[in-house]
């Protein structure tokens, strides 16, 4: 065959097509390559979408029924269920703090309360009686308010109370409630536990004294000085204490320490009344 | 009673409030019976900035008292002149009007045979003397049902 006759110039236009067709074939392959590896990337971009993650192990979790949402794995759904439990459990342990903070501050407000409420009741005891010893209209009022307050606030129904005689020698029975005759008796200022009261003006409770320096008498439960212008005017004695009551407690002091500073000057401001009503002479709390 | 300072009503009443009207939003009322001036310038100081009070000085007057004015409530002595707080109560129980009317009996009196007389004589409840002020208010809060 000649190069240069019909037959060869269609052989170079076969061998051209041949070479053309040959790097046809190669483009084609590569294109398939490339959509091949495209869709590949495709798949795996589809998995790492935000609609899901890779799947830690197993496939992937059902979709919600009807929603059209794609699936999400079960490793997402247990680490946000793990994340969700851990939030949970750290709010429901600040609950608890709190709650027990709340609890605390309410114990604490409770005992405060309660003791707002006893320091109240101390005070109207308190206030009724200096009412009491100064609403009082003459020595006898007066004389039953202290036994009054006494009985009922200090809880004794035995007492007597006690004035210094003109020579300031003596205590001289002035009021007495619930004790035996011949008691009270005169007593002879620094003799026995209310003699001694009436002496140094230092007031005796049986439940403070020392164990070895017994009361005389020996149920004494508590003798303090009736006290006016910085002077012993008198002594109230304090013998048996009601049987529903053990001993003194505080407010009982507070009273206690109320008539040693008060009942001399009430006695004092109604014999003073009394004197100029009646123009009688001047008693013990006079002066 | 009735000359007692107003700065002493309610001095020492409990929380606020404490009282729960009765009919047509009334304050409840209470009858304190009692022939010691001290004991019912105390109780009145308790309960009068929640309740009504209303006072007698011995048990005779506090029968008659409380038969006038229908208390809610009746705090009655055992040791008073005329009639002592066992009997009064007793007459209480016996008259229509008054039977029903709780008594509180509040008395130095603490020993087991005057409780059991109290409580026999019809008394609702014992408190003895001396006494704290909130202990009184929760007796009275308690036989009133607040």
């Amino acid at each position: 065959m000649s190069e240069n006759g019909p037959l060869g110039a269609a052989e170079k236009v076969l061998s051209s097509a041949h070479r053309h067709g040959h790097g046809l074939r190669e483009v084609n392959e590569k294109l398939a390559d490339l959509v091949s590896s495209l869709r590949d990337q495709k798949e795996r971009l589809a998995r790492y979408s935000p609609a899901g993650a890779p799947p830690a192990s197993g496939g992937p979790a059902e979709a919600p029924p009807g929603t059209g949402a794609p699936a999400r794995p079960l490793g997402a759904e247990l680490a946000l269920a793990r994340e969700a439990m851990e939030l949970a459990r750290r709010e429901h342990e600040e609950i608890r703090e709190r709650l027990a903070e709340i609890q605390e501050a309410n114990r604490r407000l409770c005992e405060e309360y309660a003791a707002l409420q006893d320091q109240n009741s101390d005070l109207v005891n308190l206030y009724v009686a200096v009412q009491r010893l100064y609403g009082a209209a003459d020595r006898a009022d007066v004389l039953a308010a202290i036994q009054e307050i006494v009985a009922n606030l200090v809880g004794s129904e035995e007492l007597a109370v006690f004035e210094l005689s003109g020579d300031g020698n003596r205590l001289v029975p002035a009021h007495a409630f619930g004790v035996e005759p011949p008691d009270p008796r005169e007593i002879a200022v620094g003799s026995g536990t209310v003699g001694r009261v009436a002496a140094e003006g230092v007031a005796f409770v049986a439940d403070e004294a020392d164990a070895a320096a017994r009361p005389d008498p020996p149920h004494l439960t508590a003798c303090i000085p009736l006290e006016l212008g910085g002077r012993v005017r008198g002594a109230l004695a304090i013998y048996g204490l009601l049987g529903h009551k053990s001993s003194l407690g505080s407010l009982d002091r507070e009273l206690l320490a109320l008539l040693q500073k008060h009942a001399a000057r009430a006695l004092r401001a109604s014999a003073l009344g009394e004197r100029t009503e009646a123009g009688l002479g001047e008693g013990a709390w006079s002066g | 009673m009735n000359d007692q300072p107003e700065s002493l009503n309610g001095f020492a009443a409990g929380a606020p409030g404490g009282s729960k009207p009765g009919a047509a939003g009334a304050r409840r009322k209470i009858l304190i019976v009692d022939d010691s001036e001290t004991v019912l310038l105390v109780e009145r100081a308790f309960l009068s900035r929640s309740y009504d009070v209303v006072t007698a000085r011995n048990g005779q007057e506090g029968v008659d008292k409380a038969v006038a004015e229908r208390p809610d409530l009746i705090l009655m002595d055992v040791v008073m002149p005329r009639l002592n707080g066992f009997d009064a109560v007793s007459r209480l129980r016996s008259h229509p009007a008054t039977k029903r009317i709780p008594v509180i009996m509040v008395t130095t009196r603490g020993e087991l045979d005057n409780v059991e007389s109290g409580y026999r004589s019809g008394c609702n409840d014992y408190l003895t003397k001396p006494f704290h002020g909130p202990e009184l208010l929760a007796k009275v809060k308690g036989c009133l049902g607040e």
